[in-house]
């Protein structure tokens, strides 16, 4: 704030002053219209008091298979190869034929017994941390609607994603740094209205740091890094701060003006900052391997939960990180989900292990999900077709309830049967745990007032803790 | 509060069925069944949401004859006939309806509820009545409906008296003066000339004056100065590029479909360009509005103007779609309302959109008003195929000349193909006698590969087609699996009125439906673009949500200067450019910025809070008027994304000013990414022609609050973010203008006084003070010696003076327009 005008000069030079405007600010605050009008990221207080303060949401891409990781059907493998026993979706994206066994063996871990299959080794020892929803379901059979209605609630508008809206809702903590980031975002499906504010203003957009095709150590807040050298940029800011406060003193005191000028110190502080918090090479060697960075298949997405960590940790309100589209297996499901999920398992343990003895996880959210399951019904002899009618996720951390798992499928695990969970109550129970009522929280555009769940939603209350 | 339209696990029961009259008696066990089986499933498991205190879709399950009337859909027991009993087929979970919607009840109870309906649904002691009225449909207006403001006509009154009335030179400020007189209020000063140049150059061309036309400007002391530059700039081709570029907000255009198949719209320049001359040629609003809805159906003209009105169609066509929706009548569905959507808030200033799942919450818009519309857009082929990935529809726009070459060019591949094909045949080749070796196969391919590519573009453009007229039928909570009774294709009753158009099979009734929207006596039309040319202007409409005149809109802050705005846009044959004029020349326009009032000075003061305030302070208009409605000042806006990247451009000297065509680089129909049209935004052209890419949006105005463009956006938000700062600081843009801007400061003789003279003179039109010399003297000295001293002196100089330019393009006195 050094480069501000003294409030007492500008009491002397403008007719009313600084503290005039601002019991006038004060004064307009009393009405419900200007919520806007001066800071949109600044911190307020949820609905009512909550366990999670953030978000950590791991997505994968492309549609990881339930009957293959965490949703254990032994009569899929009985049943391997007939037909099944009830009928097909009405509306499907591909054909399929019969009963397909998983290629992986499930065990149980954990003190709840939870089922894992081969795949997550890994996350197989952190299963007392998660709570697994098995019959969670959406709307949309195709990548781009299943994504869009995941990230934003609808798959037939544009609207603003979740990400906004808890931005919208809370604010955020860290002024030098974006409230919501999304690392390594995918740029089909939907792309950026998967992280978009939509009608909402560009603010309670997420940053995005790089996208699905840049390698996550070389990516970076937009215009963060640029030519000038920071002495030289401070000279410039110096100069700008002098010739927009003259400005001021001969113009008048402006709230627009005035927040423009503290943008670009916050934009000079952000250049350090957020360079710093994504700088990862501070790190312990023991805290890299935890992540996997220490071997390239799994350095990648390893980098992506780590500075998730470090955005956490610093206050960043909602991180997303996207394993790109990876999980897709209409064929090769037994090479490429095994590929697929090495990339991820350590990572994602890691992620949980060191949030938990950071004491982190206890108010972050973390939520792993894809956008759909997959059939249990084989395509072509080695994959799987989409199904937006059961999947499994699974939460941890900020006021979810440990090693539980919700819900349930059929006993092939097509659909979801029992405490079924549809998106718009995943939305709903997020919003729940970070203190927010998804009925009230409101943004009215074109004069209606919009909601993430629209008129759906319903807290899914047996897995809060 | 909430709109209902997109889908969820439905609630309501079954279509509506007559019920039958006539009820056998129940066997004897039958009232024991229903008692011991029927009832217990009715209490516990649907009454919650279907009995006295809550009926979801309208229905209740606590009587018989409740059961028959059933809800919004009907029925939902046909006593005797489960299979036909939507409560049966709902519980068997089997349709798009489940009930419950969570989870599926047990077999023996499903199996119990449809014994219980084959029995004839005995009920022992319920009563039978009436059959039910639907509770949905076309209700009738209520009094409070028809009379709400914006569906009454226009009406034109005298501009109202004011004690100030030498402030006034147009009608314009007697409506705004009477009000800030009633309150209490002084309209501010006139602003200086350079500020109004300044204001009305980008208000109209999205530019700053030139150095020259401030000078002219300011050395021209004739009485109609203004009028001089206001003329000039509005036949400026600059003028459309800026309110071309405020429709396509509305009309929301994009150069790709984004949502989940982001295709390449490469056509879609050609509505964009179509808009921009439309702007330039004052173009009639009425004339405007018909050949976006309806171009194709009107007849008359050159083969250029046909060309045109398919273009002008691009409109219905350019919204963003799903395209890979695995049921194709739910992508139809949702691409008419998309349609429909659009029009309602672009043209209309309503939400009809909200009516898709049921009668408009707040708007005396129903839903059969709106499957009225959907019907006429049903009719209309939007698309050309919808299966996945589905494809729009695109007409050829083709001059006779370009159709012949087309033509010709054709015929020629087709040589080349049969040659080569003859030649791939060794039985002819021997036939032939001539050895064809492969080299010499390969080498014909390749030719006929070439000759295809050098193919002539055929110019098509995105537009829609008539198809056979024919009405769609309501759908019942927006589900097209649910239908409702049959939706004559009309125009929104509460102003069309009862007589519907009589719209046959022979057409969609587009262009009746264009030709009712721009009836002169329109209430919505007029209004509804006289306030958008107002808030591009003012930056707020005087009705402050411009896409929204309904209920929960604003309501206008002077009602009689919008009728009378809006009567004047009529008179004038539905001039935009008069309604520029019109606004422009008032003192309204003229308005400083700065809301202090002259003369206060000596004024009694008091203390509040600790501050010395004067008295007169407590009718400030900044307090008492914190939003401006009074308009009692000119609001201070700052430059919108375009605005700031042009005028960077402009100031560095590197705007290239040529107009139309495309820049997007990939194919028709082909994925765009960040990645593969990026190439495009490195241009030096106005940013109205940079490639709007849905997904992708260049993040140089994305940052500065460029709106999403796949929802119609008729007010852009305006936000001060780092990342802004962070844009005018380290970005390729500033780099770029800042060095060239440098460059040519640098360029020719003369002192450093007056090269900074020289930079205020291009950046803001005025010379600058003694203190600002000093102060940018001072900077550029220490930024030199702060410089790597194993740089030249050069490189160290130009250095500086870049970080000088670059201040001057991202200080407010550049950013903001007063």
């Amino acid at each position: 704030m050094r480069h501000l005008p003294h409030r007492r000069d500008l009491l002397r030079t403008s007719a009313l002053g600084f503290g005039w405007l601002a019991l006038a600010d004060l004064l307009a605050a009393a009405e419900p219209a200007p919520r806007l009008s001066s800071d949109p990221l600044a911190p307020r207080p949820a609905h009512f008091p909550a366990k999670a303060k953030r978000v950590i949401f791991l997505f994968m891409h492309g549609g990881p298979s339930q009957v293959d990781t965490f949703d254990y059907k032994p009569k899929l493998t009985a049943d391997d190869g007939k037909p099944l026993p009830f009928p097909k979706p009405r509306v499907v994206s591909s054909q399929t034929g019969n009963l397909l066994r998983s290629p992986w063996a499930f065990k149980q871990y954990g003190q709840g017994g939870a089922w894992v299959s081969d795949l997550f080794p890994n996350l197989a020892k952190c299963v007392d941390d998660l709570c697994f929803v098995k019959s969670t379901h959406g709307s949309n059979s195709r990548h781009g609607g299943a994504l869009l209605e995941l990230h934003t609630g609808s798959d037939t508008f544009v609207r603003p994603s979740m990400g906004s809206w808890v931005t919208y809702g809370l604010g955020t903590e860290n002024r030098d740094l974006p409230g919501y980031i999304t690392i390594c975002p995918t740029l089909t499906h939907g792309g950026v209205n998967n992280y978009s504010s939509a009608f909402m203003p560009a603010v309670y957009q997420a940053t995005p740091l790089g996208n699905a095709g840049t390698p996550s150590d070389r990516v970076g807040v937009p215009f963060v890094a640029g030519t000038t050298p920071r002495d030289q940029q401070r000279l410039e800011l110096d100069l700008l701060a002098e010739l927009d406060r003259e400005r001021v003193t001969t113009h008048g005191h402006d709230a627009a003006l005035e927040s423009r000028i503290q943008s670009f110190e916050m934009a000079f502080r952000m250049q350090s900052t957020a360079p710093t918090v994504q700088d990862l090479s501070k790190e312990t060697d023991e805290t890299k391997k935890l992540y996997g960075l220490d071997d390239p298949a799994t350095a990648n997405f390893g980098r992506q939960c780590l500075m998730a960590r470090r955005f956490a940790e610093v206050g960043v309100r909602f991180v997303q990180c996207t394993h790109s589209y990876k999980w897709d297996q209409h064929e090769n499901l037994k090479a490429d989900h095994g590929k697929n999920a090495r990339e991820v398992d350590k990572p994602i343990a890691g992620l949980l292990t060191d949030l938990k003895r950071r004491g982190l996880l206890k108010d972050t959210l973390v939520l792993w999900a894809g956008e759909f399951g997959r059939t249990p019904v084989a395509q072509g002899k080695d994959g799987r077709d989409h199904n937006p009618h059961a999947f499994t996720v699974f939460l941890a951390g900020g006021g979810v309830k440990p090693g539980i798992s919700y819900g349930a499928t059929d006993d092939y695990g097509y659909y979801a049967v029992e405490n079924k969970v549809h998106v718009h109550d995943l939305h709903a129970t997020m919003l729940h745990l970070l203190g927010l009522d998804h009925t009230k929280l409101t943004y009215r555009h074109a004069g209606r007032d919009f909601r993430l769940t629209d008129v759906h939603g319903e807290v899914v209350k047996a897995i809060l803790s | 509060m909430l709109c209902l339209r997109s889908l969820a696990p439905l609630i309501a029961v079954g279509f509506f069925s007559p019920v039958p009259a006539l009820r056998a008696a129940p066997p004897p066990d039958a009232a024991g069944f229903f008692e011991k089986k029927v009832r217990p499933i009715l209490a516990e498991r649907c009454l919650v949401c279907h009995g006295p205190d809550k009926q979801k879709g309208g229905l209740r399950l606590d009587s018989r004859a409740a059961v028959l009337a059933g809800g919004e859909r009907g029925a939902a027991v046909v006593p005797g006939k489960p299979e036909e009993s939507s409560l049966v087929r709902a519980v068997r979970h089997g349709d798009e309806l489940k009930m419950p919607p969570k989870d599926k009840l047990p077999d023996a109870e499903i199996a119990a509820l449809a014994e219980w309906v084959r029995l004839g649904a005995p009920w022992p002691d319920s009563q039978v009545q009436a059959n039910p009225t639907p509770k949905t449909g076309d209700r009738p207006f209520t009094p409070e409906e028809k009379a709400f403001w914006a569906f009454q006509p226009v009406r034109r009154s005298d501009p109202p008296r004011v004690k100030a009335a030498a402030w006034c030179r147009t009608p314009i400020d007697h409506f705004v003066l009477a009000k800030l007189e009633a309150a209490g209020f002084t309209p501010a000063l006139e602003a200086d000339k350079l500020t109004l140049l300044r204001r009305v150059t980008f208000d109209l061309t999205g530019l700053l004056p030139t150095p020259g036309e401030v000078d002219a400007f300011l050395a021209d002391t004739s009485p109609n100065a203004w009028e001089k530059v206001v003329d000039q700039l509005l036949a400026s081709p600059a003028y459309g590029e800026k309110w071309g570029r405020r429709w396509l907000d509305v009309a929301r255009y994009a150069d790709s479909n984004g949502m989940d198949e982001n295709l390449a719209h490469a056509n879609a320049w050609r509505y964009r360009d179509w808009v921009i001359r439309s702007f330039n040629g004052d173009m009639p609003y009425d004339r405007f509005v018909r050949e976006q809805i309806a171009g194709d159906l009107i007849p008359g003209g050159t083969d250029r103007d046909r060309a045109d009105r398919l273009t002008a169609t691009g409109f219905l066509v350019v919204g963003p779609k799903m395209l890979a929706e695995d049921d194709p009548v739910k992508m139809r569905m949702d691409i008419i309302d998309e349609q429909v959507d659009t029009i309602g808030q672009a043209v209309l200033g309503l939400t009809l959109g909200c009516a898709r799942c049921h009668d408009h919450k707040f708007d005396p818009v129903r839903t059969a008003d709106y499957y009225g519309l959907a019907g006429i857009f049903y009719s209309t082929k939007t698309m050309r195929s919808y299966g996945v990935v589905a494809q729009w529809h695109e007409r050829s726009v083709a001059t006779p000349e370009q159709a012949a070459a087309l033509a010709a060019h054709e015929k020629v591949v087709a040589a080349a193909k049969a040659v080569a094909a003859a030649r791939q045949r060794p039985a002819l080749d021997a036939v032939a006698g001539a050895a064809v070796g492969t080299a010499d196969r390969t080498r014909l391919q390749n030719q006929v590969a070439k000759l295809e590519k050098a193919r002539p573009p055929a110019a098509e453009t995105m537009a829609v087609e008539d198809d056979k007229g024919q009405n769609v039928r309501v759908h019942l909570r927006g589900n097209h699996l649910t239908l409702g009774a049959e939706a004559p294709r009309r125009f929104p009753r509460i102003i069309a009125g009862d007589a519907p158009p009589s719209l046959g099979a022979d057409r969609s009734g587009r262009l009746e439906f264009a030709e009712w929207v721009t009836r002169p006596d329109h209430p919505l039309t007029p209004r509804v673009m006289a306030n958008r040319i107002w808030a591009g202007h003012f930056g707020a409409g005087l009705v402050r949500s411009p896409d929204n005149f309904g209920r929960l809109g604003e309501r206008p802050t002077h009602p009689e200067l919008l009728d009378w705005l809006a009567d004047e846009f009529v008179r004038a044959k539905w001039s935009v450019k008069h309604l520029h004029r019109v606004i422009v020349n008032s003192a309204v326009y003229r308005m400083s910025s700065s809301a202090e009032r002259g003369g206060r000075s000596a004024e009694s003061r008091t203390t509040i809070f600790g501050l010395s305030v004067p008295r007169s302070a407590f009718r400030d208009p900044r307090l008492l008027d914190p939003e401006n409605k009074l308009l009692s000042h000119f609001n201070r806006r700052r430059l919108d994304a375009e605005e700031v990247r042009d005028a960077m451009l402009a100031t560095a000297g590197l705007l290239d000013r040529t107009a139309g065509g495309t820049l997007l680089t990939v194919g028709n129909r082909q994925y765009v990414t960040v990645h593969r049209n990026y190439e495009g935004y490195a241009s030096t052209r106005r940013s109205v022609y940079l490639p709007v890419v849905r997904s992708a949006v260049f993040d140089v105005l994305q940052t500065l609050d460029f709106p999403d463009p796949s929802v119609p956006n008729g007010q852009r938000p305006t936000t001060t973010v780092p990342t802004q700062a962070l844009l005018m600081l380290n970005s390729a843009l500033a780099d770029q203008t800042a060095g060239a801007f440098a460059k040519s400061l640098l360029a020719p003789g003369g002192d450093d006084a007056g090269r900074v003279r020289e930079a205020y003179r291009r950046a803001y039109g005025r010379a600058p003070t003694t203190l600002e010399v000093e102060k940018v003297t001072a900077y550029l000295e220490k930024s030199e010696r702060a410089a790597d001293p194993k740089s030249s002196p050069e490189v160290r100089r130009l250095k500086a003076w870049r970080g000088f330019c670059r201040v001057l393009l991202a200080s407010n006195e550049f950013v903001f327009v007063e």
